[in-house]
């Protein structure tokens, strides 16, 4: 079998004004016929350039500076180009480019112009590499939209890429891609922005056009489950080197480098023991100190004397609710329209969702994006004001209250008590604020404490999160994503809050500082007793740091249950779906992509039986087992409340 | 969409009618009228007048009604098209402006031409070749035409064309064809006199035109659907012009409302400085002896152009954007 590129001591550097940087260095490697080789590196190490120089793609300031990229393209046998070489916009270059090796990437929205439709800038590429007519052109088009999925390809080739779901943008940009039939298809993170489900059908999707135009697929992606999933052989990068390649198996099976095993190690998977560990590359030990560790002790003591008999009956203070959500809904109003005409629609983000977190306790919240996990955090937070329900939190009183109706004064004694994490690290600091600063702010709002105290609060959290307080009058530019998650965990804290807010806190995070800010948590948990509500889209995240687990889809939670049950024994079609579709970073446990359910996964008219939910049927959570509830019509059951 | 065409087209008779009011109430606010002026002026002149010959031009002008029935009368007149009489002048306001409002147009409209002409290939040169000698040089060029007073660079070109080609730039025509009736020959002579103008007014709105198209474009170059046009085996060329061009237009097109005020009002010095038979000098003078029906006139025809102006780029975006045609990002 011959191959079809082959890199050899690759070296590319970014030539600045004062410096030169090595972004790769002595990178070789081979990509045979029909083969699938995956790239695999965390963000920085310089995967993408590697890419970028095979397509031509590099930018201004990069040049390659040694080494060979030798291609041989198959329909033209014994040619051979080195694309190092060639001019980067020359003629040659540009047939090569899109016509033989062709490129998907990561974000499917911004890879495709949102002023052109998807037939314009599909036919625009077969028109570039073949010689065809419009007419010719656009059969070629639905041929090959019919081939990636599209359900009404003729039609969509009027479509703009707003118009269409994340998933069917790929699909277009898959399509895109392959219309010229390439040898060779490089693709970019092609799943990381889309969910898990959705995820699933790409990387069917690829397996399958992949045998049917034989072609070979270089993936470049950090996700090990990916890997595990497509791959035949992988090369490991690692700050601009390959550190480890061969075949996925031995690979897996017997890494032979240090951060290839600390890689495997980082990832959470499903079989882990209740006390197994994520090792991230870099430990970070949190040292609590008087304030915060002698306050948790102090709330605790306060609320047993506070609770009333009944529930201070209770056999753990462990169980003692938080936050309770009963019957949660809202709805947003959305305008669609043309020329022509335009309507409002009502669309229910949010619609009767319950959910209690006990004190001490991690709650994971999961489901795929738009399914309102976000929008019921905002309710939460009263960021905003449900249409209806009740969510009852205990506040510093000990006693339940009803959060609904208050208005902003009321409200702000229990702002203090919930506090938030956001999912961009980049975007939640104020780039104008130190680190003092922002850690500080919410004590000052609240008027916690004197400056004494708050120096002190500062110094114990800084130690509390693993950052040097020498830190603290620095910008928060200067730290990296993970170091910013940490400040912004700090931040939350500093209140000494009831409930902590995460949304997707690691999912802008590469696996090894996941595992890092992971650990974090579940050790400041410990040590605090504090209670999480932990949203994710990542299963296997959520499975690690929570005790209890909801799955929502649609608005609503259709499952819940303790998490051990849950993903032994999951009831609902949905969370099966969801289980079915995350690919483990486990040879033993590979996708069956014949489970894959084409969309239909998300859609609650489309569940089976007791599950459908639609204008005639709307079923309620019913109880299964103690602690599972699924949402079910069963006429023998009646609703219970979680 | 089309509903949101007639919203719009609707929504504009309540906003003229906020500028007609405001208009009128500020050429209302300086303390006086224009007798009062006139006669200031007369006294200043060692003139005596008669108190019962005020009271009739006070009585004849109106001028001793409350303001809200000088408005609705002068509201009223704007409606059928009669702009008013000129105090100034003695004559009806339309026999006043006459050519003027016409000459304005095709002075300002030249203009705005010309700055789209002008900075569409500088700022596309300059952004793809960003920090090449030739950025630097229409960066430095730009920035000259930004900081330079228009009326100062009309008084340069003046000299200069005055002392090294011995010839009259000011004006827009030859002496021999003011007041004449319109001929080939007289249009013929404006096309040639209009260049000076344009070139003085424009400058300024060129500079700032290249520096923003420049800035959108560098922003779009970086987007992800550029690569992806690349990754396709289009040439730069083409890429350019179908991708990030395209998305680029968009802040210029928003644009046309605001540039048709700022060009009328950067053009009133340059008119008084040249000479030009545009409404510009004759808004100021009109201000200043408060001759408020002339002045309410021509106000009234800039917040004409400028409603007109943005109508026009909210519909031109919704057809070259298909976002906001189909989203109905707009009405929101």
């Amino acid at each position: 079998m011959t191959d079809i590129l082959r890199i050899k001591d690759l070296k590319v550097e970014f030539v600045l004004p004062h410096m030169r940087v090595k972004a790769v260095e002595n990178v070789s490697f081979r990509i045979g016929a029909q083969e699938t080789v995956a790239l695999v590196g965390e963000s920085g190490s310089g995967k993408s350039t590697i890419s970028q120089a095979i397509m031509g793609l590099l930018p201004k300031v990069a040049q390659v500076t040694k080494g060979s990229i030798i291609f041989a393209d198959p329909k033209k046998p014994g040619t051979r180009v080195d694309i190092a070489m060639l001019d980067r916009s020359g003629s040659d270059m540009r047939a090569i480019r899109g016509g033989r090796i062709s490129m998907i990437f990561q974000e499917p929205m911004s890879s495709l112009s949102p002023l052109h439709t998807i037939g314009d800038q599909i036919c625009e590429a077969v028109k570039l590499h073949r010689k065809v007519g419009s007419a010719e052109a656009r059969e070629l088009a639905v041929e090959m939209l019919t081939l990636v999925g599209f359900p009404q390809p003729k039609r969509s080739l009027k479509t703009y890429p707003f118009e269409l779901s994340g998933g069917l943008r790929q699909r277009a940009m898959i399509a895109m891609a392959l219309v010229c039939r390439p040898a060779l298809l490089i693709a970019d993170e092609p799943t990381t922005a889309l969910d898990v489900t959705i995820q699933a059908q790409i990387l069917r999707l690829i397996k399958e056009v992949q045998a049917e135009l034989q072609m070979s697929v270089l993936l470049i992606t950090h996700d090990l489950g990916v890997v595990a999933n497509m791959a035949d052989r992988m090369v490991v990068i690692y700050d601009g080197r390959v550190v480890e390649a061969g075949k996925t198996d031995d690979v897996f099976i017997n890494p032979g480098h240090t951060y290839t095993r600390s890689l495997l190690a980082a990832v959470p998977h499903f079989d882990m023991g209740p006390d197994e560990r994520l090792r991230p590359l870099r430990e970070i030990k949190p040292k609590t100190g008087s304030l915060l560790a002698s306050a948790g002790d102090g709330n605790a003591q306060q609320n047993t004397s506070d609770v009333p008999a009944t529930l201070a009956l209770h056999p753990t203070m462990a169980s003692e609710p938080v936050l309770a959500v009963r019957h949660l809904s809202k709805s947003f109003t959305t305008r669609k329209g043309n020329w022509i005409k335009s309507e409002e629609r009502l669309i229910p983000a949010v619609s009767d969702v319950s959910l209690t977190v006990n004190r001490g306790e991690c709650v994971g919240l999961v489901g795929e994006s738009g399914c309102g996990k976000t929008t019921l955090s905002k309710l939460i937070m009263r960021a905003m004001s449900p249409d209806e329900g009740s969510i009852l939190f205990r506040g510093e009183s000990g006693q339940m209250t009803e959060l609904t109706g208050l208005d902003e004064d009321q409200l702000n004694p229990y702002r203090k008590r919930i506090q938030f994490v956001f999912q961009d690290p980049f975007g939640s600091l104020n780039p104008r604020m130190t680190v003092q600063d922002i850690i500080t702010e919410p004590m000052l709002i609240h008027g916690v404490g004197d400056s004494n105290y708050r120096q002190k609060m500062v110094l114990e959290l800084m130690d509390l999160v693993g950052l040097d307080p020498r830190f603290l009058n620095r910008y928060p530019h200067s730290f990296s994503g993970g170091q910013r998650q940490r400040i912004g965990i700090a931040r939350a804290l500093s209140l000494k809050p009831d409930l902590l807010i995460f949304d997707e806190p690691t999912s802008a995070l590469d696996v090894s500082v996941q595992a890092q800010i992971l650990n974090l948590l579940k050790d400041l948990q410990r040590d605090l007793n504090l209670t999480y509500l932990f949203i994710s889209h990542n299963l296997a995240v959520v499975d690690y740091v929570a005790d209890r687990i909801a799955v929502m889809c649609a608005g609503r939670i259709v499952e819940s249950a303790p998490r051990e049950v849950l993903f032994k024994n999951p009831m609902h079609p949905y969370t099966q779906a969801l289980l079915h579709a995350v690919p483990f970073a486990d040879l033993d446990h590979l996708l069956d992509f014949d489970k894959i359910m084409d969309g239909k996964a998300s859609d609650p008219s489309r569940w089976p039986a007791p599950f459908t939910i639609n204008q005639t049927s709307e079923p309620k959570m019913m109880q299964v087992a103690e602690d599972h509830f699924v949402r079910a019509e069963r006429a023998d059951f009646t609703e219970i409340a979680i | 969409m089309l509903t949101y065409l007639a919203r719009r087209l609707f929504v504009m008779i309540p906003t003229l009618f906020m500028i007609s009011v405001l208009v009128f109430v500020i050429i209302q606010l300086p303390p006086g009228d224009f007798l009062t002026t006139y006669l200031n002026e007369l006294q200043a002149q060692g003139e005596a007048v008669d108190p019962a010959k005020i009271e009739f031009l006070k009585r004849q002008y109106g001028l001793d009604q409350p303001i809200y029935i000088q408005y609705a009368e002068w509201a009223w007149g704007l409606l059928q098209g009669d702009l008013g009489f000129s105090f100034e002048y003695n004559l009806p306001v339309s026999d006043v402006v006459g050519d003027r409002l016409w000459l304005s147009l095709v002075l300002n409209f030249s203009t705005v031409i010309f700055i789209y002409i002008v900075s569409f290939p500088i700022g596309i040169y300059s952004a793809t070749r960003q920090y090449s000698w030739g950025d630097y040089g229409f960066t430095l060029l730009g920035f000259l035409g930004l900081a330079m007073p228009n009326f100062l660079f009309a008084l340069i070109l003046l000299y200069y064309a005055n002392v090294v080609f011995g010839t009259s730039i000011g004006g827009l025509m030859d002496p021999e064809y003011i007041n004449q009736g319109w001929s080939f020959a007289k249009m013929m002579s404006v096309v040639e006199h209009l260049w000076a103008p344009v070139v003085v007014i424009g400058t300024s709105g060129t500079a700032a035109m290249i520096r923003r198209l420049r800035a959108n474009l560098l922003d779009e170059l970086g987007k992800q659907y550029v690569v992806t046009a690349h990754a396709k085996g289009l040439s730069p060329t083409k890429v350019l012009f179908k991708y990030p061009l395209r998305m680029a237009l968009n802040p210029f097109i928003a644009d046309i409302g605001n540039i048709l005020p700022q060009v009328v009002s950067g053009s009133v010095l340059v008119s008084v400085v040249m000479s030009l038979p545009t409404t510009g000098p004759m808004l100021l003078t009109a201000l200043q002896s408060q001759d408020m029906y002339l002045a309410g006139s021509f106000l009234m025809f800039l917040a004409l152009l400028t409603v007109v102006g943005m109508f026009v780029s909210d519909v031109l975006l919704a057809w070259l954007d298909p976002r906001i045609r189909l989203q109905g990002g707009v009405g929101n």
